[in-house]
């Protein structure tokens, strides 16, 4: 969308951040002339004469993770792109939101700069389109859409937003949330296929027609083309090189029960190419595959992996005397143009205990970090003022840089000149200058307190505790176990199996009984997992590498209690159907929810799949009782319409739906059954089917088309009821870990940690995460499977050292601290026969609320303790205290 | 420093408020050079004894933001 | 992707050859993160990326659903 030159950075934050030469926009490489760069680089870094190596590496399995393609731009065209500058793809649209975009985060049209005023998303522009032999849902583009509109109208609450859509696909966790949101906003929801978009003046105009028959225009000043995820443009290539089979969409083939296994042993794959996906999943797949290599090449843990070795510490006493070195950053120009780095510079190196001050361009650079290891053995320095950003980001690198120089990372202060100074005082380059002083003033003040700490490891129970029996729970587990950990398995059941056991086939035709035999089986072979029936978890306590549970087990008279030492919790707890008291589940015969269909399309009935069915969607889910999308249920309805139409071709089965979510390669699915004669009526959520009783049973819903109310007497009515969880209320409190407000566990990062929990140490997979149909459960429970197989395989979990320290001899035993401590990081003891605190580094978050309630000052926190944080009040006063 | 140039002494929680100090400069947002900070892991760390010190110090007010 | 090709020929003749190692191929989120989390179960990974950079798709986002955090 805008210039870029030759050589460039891809992006602000690309890692590696270096420059490179784009071979298909260089005069030389591609006319062999010009060569300007080469003389003026100064470091003497471009080399024309570097040729592409070929190199061999023995490895004991792949991974292969390519991503997605582009909709290619002829399907494009037929949408506007490309004959009017504002018609664009959500791609481009994404940028141009961004403060890095072409018009730096303002929403501009292309034509004339103008802003828009009205804006149109169409959905699924190379998904769902047999024409570009797309057939399939890319199943991202709903939600990135409503993401994108929601941000417009922020940049512009003014902007009118329509977004034309066939079904709003919105199946992920709390993701219809989002679609309430937009709507809330006022952002339109048209239901309507865009037959043409055409040229108008400077809008564009589009024609769409709406269920009801009727065709209408509207011109608008920008379009967005929400496009979808195309199988890799290398898809072939790679299937060819590594040996195994693509799909009919050329994305990778797998099973469903095995979905990161391609067809060839010992090659996985993750990420879009295994079918359209958006970032949690693919991250949680990431995390599934790792543990699938890690069970097939267990033997081989740890041999090949280069461990870090650090010099001996060099001991730094009370006694010693204190030499700071102070390192003022220019950061390129970013602080150096607002503030006198050079004079910031001298005025440090005037204070007390500095033996040495300098300035560095970049300090953060790989060759700075060395410049730093000689300048400590140098000026013998031990403790070090690093005056540049922000160490919330920048910290851990120095520290890295001290601990390599034999210097304990607590010895190491940061000053923020940067984000704190230059960037917020950028036109009083004085008083930015006067401020930067007083900073490494303060800096300098605490460093000279600064004590080494120890960094405290505690050792980890090798074990795992996995709650639930289901199909995540015993993948779980048996991920766990295969790659070499003991698992106890605890279910509350009499069997193993959980929902499985009531899942009669699915939508691809595979048979989970047969899942379930053989995940039995594998668990009866399998040594390493004791399993536990009719059991529940009683207690627990402890932390990351050391929980302690009680595990009770048999009916309240007989109950026997065990107590289970282990190191991590994986909670697989599952969901159930939810009973809905709606459309007259329960009273009425005929009404049964799609679980019970099919149980009885299973079977051999005779009139099991009768003449008339009307199925209700969404009867329990988005707003009906339960605030979320079930996931499984449009899939669930379409399996079951299949198949009753395989039994009797003849049978009238009608569909009553808000939004059909065959998301993915399902779409097939949903296509068979239109094709097969099953009727699909939308419904809007105001205007609701009815289940009606008079002398017959019958349903009564609004026929889009007809435009009028349709009464019908089917022989059976079918509720898609919905899922929800089971027991997460109780384990939340338990376990102190959040629930959503929907009662699923919560996640610790809904996109980048989607199976660990806010507490360390505890992981979660399955119907307990949100509803999820069987495949995405089997790859979230190896993912949860390959998180706690972490620390476990680590042996020793690191606790920082910022935690508080109590001491003994003054604490009078009143146990303030226990009460007021946030994280029950604080416990009592009794040391000859007194009272005294102590603290529990590892629960230990270092928030220091102990430390100010203590009335004999007994706490302290290591990094901040009162003799460093008074000695920088003391020279924020211009008070200075040499040690 | 004179009455229209406050000294101001903050304490900024490293989790919240300098974080969003932190996001103030990515932003580029500006406000008075007035203002010098102490990074702590919580504001539940700050003593009494602390604020107290500051005034003595010559702050003409305390920000403790958490 | 070259250097993919040789990997699955699993050639004898290797110039590096380290015990326990896997190669990932892509550097997109998902490809990070699977080198990520194979590193803390204890392998040698090979990380490859046809581009510049790594990064792959996410980078590209300006804010991702529902925290509309910075996706980088």
């Amino acid at each position: 969308m805008d210039i870029t030159r030759p050589i460039h950075i891809d992006y602000a934050q690309a890692v590696p951040a270096t420059y490179y030469i784009d071979p298909d926009a260089c005069l030389f490489l591609k006319h062999e002339t010009c060569q300007i760069c080469v003389p003026v680089c100064q470091s003497k870094a471009i080399d024309f004469s570097q040729k592409a190596e070929e190199k061999i590496y023995n490895v004991g399995a792949v991974i292969v993770s390519p991503g997605f393609g582009k909709i290619s731009e002829e399907v494009l065209k037929q949408y506007g792109y490309g004959q009017h500058p504002d018609v664009v793809t959500s791609i481009e649209f994404e940028r141009m939101t961004n403060a890095s975009g072409p018009f730096q985060g303002e929403l501009k049209c292309f034509n004339d700069g103008r802003h828009p005023k009205n804006l149109a998303f169409i959905q699924c522009v190379g998904s769902r389109d047999i024409g570009c032999d797309n057939g399939y849902c890319s199943g991202v583009c709903c939600m990135y859409a409503i993401k994108e509109a929601i941000v417009a109208k922020e940049h512009d609450p003014e902007c009118e937003i329509t977004i034309f859509y066939m079904d709003i696909r919105t199946q992920g966790k709390d993701f219809d949330q989002a679609k309430i949101k937009a709507e809330n906003m006022g952002i339109k929801f048209v239901r309507a296929k865009v037959a043409d978009v055409m040229n108008w003046g400077k809008q564009i105009k589009l024609t769409y027609s709406t269920m009801d028959g009727t065709h209408s225009f509207e011109p608008f000043d920008m379009v967005v083309l929400a496009v979808g995820l195309e199988s890799p443009k290398d898809a072939k290539t790679i299937a060819d090189i590594a040996g195994f089979e693509l799909n009919q969409y050329d994305f990778c083939r797998t099973e469903e029960f095995d979905p990161l296994q391609t067809s060839k042993e010992g090659v996985f794959v993750v990420g879009a190419f295994q079918g359209p996906k958006d970032i949690p999943e693919s991250v949680t797949q990431s995390s599934a595959a790792a543990s699938l290599v890690s069970s097939l090449m267990k033997s081989k843990r740890g041999e090949g992996v280069i461990l870090k070795e650090y010099p001996t510490e060099i001991p730094v006493g009370d006694d010693d005397e204190v030499r700071i070195g102070v390192f003022v950053c220019h950061c390129g120009i970013n602080i150096s143009s607002v503030v006198d780095v050079a004079s910031v510079a001298k005025e440090a190196g005037k204070l007390g205990n500095v033996v040495y001050a300098t300035e560095s361009l970049y300090s953060c650079s790989q060759d700075a970090q060395e410049v730093l290891k000689e300048r400590i053995k140098e000026h013998r320095l031990n403790r070090i003022v690093m005056t540049a950003c922000s160490p919330r980001t920048h910290e851990p690198l120095f520290q890295e840089t001290l601990k390599d120089a034999g210097l304990n990372r607590s010895l190491f202060e940061m000053v923020n000149i940067r984000d704190h100074c230059s960037w917020v005082h950028a036109q009083e380059p004085e008083a930015a200058t006067a401020k930067s002083i007083d900073l490494v003033r303060m800096g300098v003040a605490k460093s000279r307190h600064n004590k080494p700490l120890l960094e405290q490891t505690v050792p980890v129970t090798k074990t795992a505790l996995v709650l639930g029996g289901g199909l995540a729970g015993m993948t779980t587990a048996l991920s766990i176990a295969d790659q070499g950990y003991p698992v106890h398995l605890i279910e509350r059941g009499a069997t193993l199996g959980g929902n499985l056991a009531n899942i009669k086939t699915t939508l691809r035709g595979e048979s989970p009984a047969k899942l379930l035999k053989t995940l039995t089986a594998q668990i009866k072979k399998q040594k390493l997992v004791s399993v536990y029936l009719n059991s529940e978890l009683e207690t627990v306590s402890g932390f990351v590498g050391n929980f302690t549970s009680v595990i009770a087990s048999g009916k309240t008279k007989k109950k026997k209690e065990v107590t289970i030492d282990h190191g991590v919790i994986v909670l697989a707890t599952g969901g159930k159907e939810h009973r809905t008291k709606k459309f007259k589940l329960g009273t009425v015969k005929k009404v049964i929810t799609q679980l019970e269909l099919e149980a009885k399309l299973a079977g051999t009935g005779k009139n099991r799949a009768p003449d008339s069915v009307v199925m209700i969607q969404c009867a329990g889910s988005r707003g009906a009782d339960l605030g979320y999308c079930s996931k499984v249920c449009c899939n669930q309805a379409v399996k079951n319409a299949l198949k009753i139409k395989e039994i009797n071709p003849e049978s009238q089965v009608i569909v009553l739906y808000r939004d059909i979510r065959t998301y993915g390669f399902a779409e097939d699915q949903y296509k068979e059954a239109r094709e097969k004669g099953v009727i699909f009526v939308p419904y809007k959520f105001a205007k609701k089917p009815k289940v009606l009783s008079g002398k017959t049973d019958v349903v009564e819903y609004f026929d889009p088309i007809l435009q009028e109310q349709v009464t019908i007497n089917p022989k059976l009515i079918v509720l898609s009821v919905g899922i929800v969880p089971e027991g997460t209320e109780t384990l939340s409190k338990l376990l102190k870990a959040p629930v959503t407000a929907d009662e699923f566990f919560l996640e610790a990062h809904v996109k980048l940690r989607p199976v660990e929990l806010a507490v360390e140490g505890v992981y979660v997979c399955g119907l307990a995460h949100g509803p999820k149909p069987i495949d995405e459960t089997i790859v979230q429970a190896q993912a949860a499977a390959a998180k706690a197989s972490m620390p476990l395989v680590k042996g020793s979990a690191k606790v920082a050292p910022t935690v508080s320290v109590i001491d003994k001899e003054t604490c009078i035993g009143c146990g303030i601290c226990v009460s007021m401590c946030p994280y029950n990081a604080i416990k009592m003891l009794k040391i000859d026969k007194k009272r005294k605190a102590e603290t529990v580094p590892a629960s230990c978050k270092g928030c220091g609320i102990c430390a100010s309630r203590c009335p004999t000052f007994a706490i302290d926190m290591g990094g901040f303790t009162q003799d460093q944080v008074m000695a920088q009040i003391k020279a924020f006063g211009n008070i200075e205290e040499v040690v | 420093m004179s009455e229209a140039n406050p000294k101001i002494l903050g304490f900024l929680c490293n989790w919240c408020c300098y974080a969003a100090a932190d996001a103030a400069g990515v932003s580029r947002y500006q406000y008075p050079p007035n203002i010098r900070t102490i990074r702590v892991m919580c504001t539940g760390r700050i003593d009494p004894a602390f604020i107290l010190r500051g005034f003595s110090e010559g702050a003409a007010g305390i920000f403790a933001g958490g | 992707m070259g250097k993919a090709q040789n990997a699955c020929a699993g050639s004898k003749s290797s110039e590096e050859n380290r015990a326990g190692s896997v190669m990932v191929v892509g550097g997109g989120v998902a490809g990070i993160q699977t080198a990520m989390d194979l590193t803390d179960l204890g392998f040698y990974v090979y990380l490859v990326e046809k581009g510049p950079a790594i990064g792959g798709a996410m980078a590209q986002l300006d804010k991702t659903f529902p925290t509309n955090d910075c996706s980088l």
